[in-house]
């Protein structure tokens, strides 16, 4: 029993355990303040609700169909998941990237012209590269009005989703060959197109949803791409030294613009990546609308939800769309589906008591050590 | 002349939004927090204000009902921005996380609760939409008897907060204790200001203006549409502050430029001239932005900020 315990101890001391039980710690308050307003506004079917919400696929009660949900969210993942990744390569690099958004739209509107059928129809790998160039040279406007003019990267950020809004509503909206008129959204790329990601038989193991397939592996290779460039190479180290202390990375050497330009190439070039997972599996297309989209502000949360890490994010990342996924099933029960948007940025929001939090178990700690050497001083007084 | 009316009518609650929101972040940024969650602020602000319109009966009496309304939604907000005091102050967060969470999070309750509250037999869903027709014809005020130009009064009280925030700022004990607060705490704290606590006030007299803001903002229509929060206002508040260099003079002027701008992209149908051109609505839309940005390219080259902007005041530091 006390080797358990000191087992459990000595996991709590790792910097990383720390931010993963921290993490739980806010998404499960989160949570508890979502079931109460939802007993709030219709006890009768809360706990249903709850569960709809936390189990999304596990609620069907053929395999299949678990199957087939299953697949459906991981599909889903996919895109936030490269949305974090945007927001946590320029977050490593001092940079808040508030514009990706902005970004992602940019690369919405490459995707509906260049992969669409009745368009140019290009391949899916073709699409997504020039998809992902675009949105970085937006994002790097931004890293230039930070680098050359000291415009604060937030602010151009949120001025650069505006403008892509409307530049996509105007160019969308205006051509016949990429608008639908009678459901006034984008076309949607279908599975018979060739900008349709394949999905290199992936689709089998999921019941045959065809949603799943290359994007997901191409989405967790990037990943380990992102956690190699932090942990192993030159570049990375650079960008993370002019987000440490931009100061000293001057002093070493290291060029602020360059990096600024990496970072926020980079993180734009993710936050395309997004678009692409998104528009050339199916999900959705454009849709004519006087706000941008959240996608950005949802890659923030999930970003710091999963510690600012490549790989905790791919866990926070799944935990929000699971959550948003359960959250589009409780409509029929009374509920509206941004329960979980709710919910999600309860969570974020929780989430910035992380630093607090880690203080009060090293705290915690220290006094257990302390407890622990004083005791020891007893006995060898004894 | 209606079109030179309607222009000034809405050029002047652009100017009252968007001044009286971004002197508000102007109150939370001076003292050392950054004001992301101005949008968050205007929504909930909104949100109060429009439930209170939505759901106050008929037999009250117009003034009474009005000044409940007004009230609700400025202490709504204000309350809703201690959210920001709690996460950055207490528990030291990141101010640009808990302020997009803030963002989120207030559009999220306005639509779950506002779909809740109009449930009906017919539409179990819900609609994320309000309409107010009455409150929008006690605010507003038809000028001159023209149809469709019409002036809402919340605007005077927005104006008249204005050279009232200035004495407060340059000529008050506080105005010169809250500046202290963000330019350098550690100072403040050594003469005695409790820094935590102003910077506190700070934040809430932020949530107080915005949520005028926001409540103006949506009684320039008879209904809105909470899916859209804010619509934007919020952020673009923030953007005046910035290039307002914090100042409440030149914030008012660079409320009024920007305001030029968003009126030009409402009204240019009705000036000929301008709709002849034939160019995209689009482009009016995004042209304030656009001017933003390359307002901010020529004022950011000296960083004039608060020093602290962004820190947690840590005692331990000092």
């Amino acid at each position: 029993m006390n080797k358990v315990k000191t087992f459990f101890y000595s996991l709590l001391k790792k910097e990383s355990t720390k931010t993963v039980v921290t993490s739980l710690w806010c998404a499960l308050i989160g949570l508890i303040i979502g079931f109460i307003l939802l007993v709030c506004i219709n006890a009768k079917n809360a706990p249903y609700g709850m569960t709809s919400v936390l189990g999304n696929y596990l609620i069907f009660t053929d395999p299949q169909d678990k199957l087939h949900y299953f697949g459906q969210t991981l599909a889903k993942t996919a895109p936030l998941l490269a949305m974090s990744l945007s927001i946590l390569v320029s977050y490593k690099a001092g940079l808040f990237n508030l514009g990706g958004s902005g970004q992602y739209t940019i690369a919405v509107i490459i995707i509906s012209f260049l992969g669409l059928e009745d368009s140019a129809n290009w391949p899916w790998w073709a699409v997504m590269i020039i998809a992902m160039i675009g949105a970085a040279l937006w994002s790097m406007i931004s890293g230039a009005l930070k680098a050359f003019f000291n415009v604060n990267e937030v602010i151009s950020g949120i001025m650069l989703n505006w403008i892509a809004l409307y530049i996509a509503n105007a160019l969308l909206t205006s051509n016949s060959s990429v608008w639908d008129t009678s459901h006034s959204q984008a076309k949607v790329i279908t599975s018979s197109s060739n900008a349709f990601i394949p999905s290199i038989g992936l689709d089998r193991l999921f019941d045959g949803n065809s949603i799943v397939g290359l994007g997901m592996i191409l989405v967790l290779i990037f990943t380990v791409v992102i956690f190699i460039l932090f942990k192993k190479t030159t570049i990375g180290y650079e960008l993370k030294v002019t987000g440490l202390n931009k100061d000293a990375a001057n002093y070493a050497g290291i060029n602020r613009v360059k990096s600024i330009l990496i970072a926020t190439g980079i993180s734009g070039a993710l936050a395309g990546l997004a678009a692409s997972l998104n528009l050339q599996n199916g999900f959705t297309s454009w849709q004519l609308s006087s706000v941008p989209p959240d996608i950005g502000f949802q890659g923030i949360s999930s970003a710091f939800l999963g510690g600012l890490h490549p790989i905790g994010v791919i866990f926070s990342s799944y935990f929000i769309v699971h959550i948003s996924e359960g959250g589009s099933m409780i409509t029929d029960l009374g509920f509206s589906p941004e329960v979980a948007s709710i919910m999600t940025s309860l969570i974020i929001y929780l989430s910035g008591f992380v630093a607090f939090i880690k203080e009060f178990i090293t705290r915690y700690e220290l006094k257990r050590e302390l407890n622990k050497i004083s005791r020891n001083k007893e006995e060898a007084t004894r | 002349m209606i079109v030179v009316l309607s222009i000034v009518s809405f050029l002047i609650a652009y100017v009252a939004i968007l001044s009286i929101s971004a002197l508000g972040g102007m109150f939370s940024e001076k003292s050392g927090t950054v004001a992301l969650s101005l949008e968050g602020y205007m929504t909930f602000g909104a949100f109060i204000g429009g439930v209170m319109m939505y759901v106050l009966p008929s037999t009250i009496p117009n003034a009474v009902a009005a000044i409940i309304v007004i009230l609700s939604s400025i202490l709504g907000a204000g309350l809703y921005s201690l959210l920001l005091a709690l996460a950055c102050i207490k528990f030291k967060a990141n101010q640009t996380l808990a302020g997009t969470a803030l963002n989120i999070l207030s559009t999220a309750i306005a639509v779950v609760l506002i779909k809740q509250l109009t449930r009906t037999e017919a539409l179990p869903v819900g609609n994320s939409r309000l309409n107010f027709t009455r409150f929008y014809e006690i605010f507003n005020i038809n000028l001159f008897g023209i149809q469709g130009v019409s002036f809402n009064w919340l605007i005077l009280i927005a104006l008249v907060l204005i050279p009232i925030v200035y004495l407060i700022i340059y000529k008050t004990r506080y105005g010169l204790r809250l500046a202290s607060c963000g330019e350098n705490p550690s100072s403040a704290d050594s003469l005695g200001i409790n820094v935590n606590k102003t910077r506190c006030i700070g934040i809430f007299i932020s949530g107080l203006f915005a949520g005028l803001g926001g409540l103006l903002l949506i009684t320039m229509n008879a209904e809105w549409e909470f899916a859209n929060g804010a619509n934007g206002f919020g952020f673009l508040a923030l953007a005046v502050l910035i290039f307002g260099q914090w100042k409440p003079l030149y914030i008012f002027l660079g409320a009024f430029v920007f305001s030029i701008f968003k009126t030009l992209s409402v009204i240019y149908p009705s000036i000929d001239f301008l709709a002849n051109l034939g160019i995209s609505s689009y482009f009016y839309l995004a042209l304030p932005y656009i001017v933003c940005l390359i307002v901010l390219i020529f004022t950011s080259k000296k960083n004039v900020g608060p020093k602290a902007l962004g820190e947690p005041y840590n005692k331990g530091k000092r």
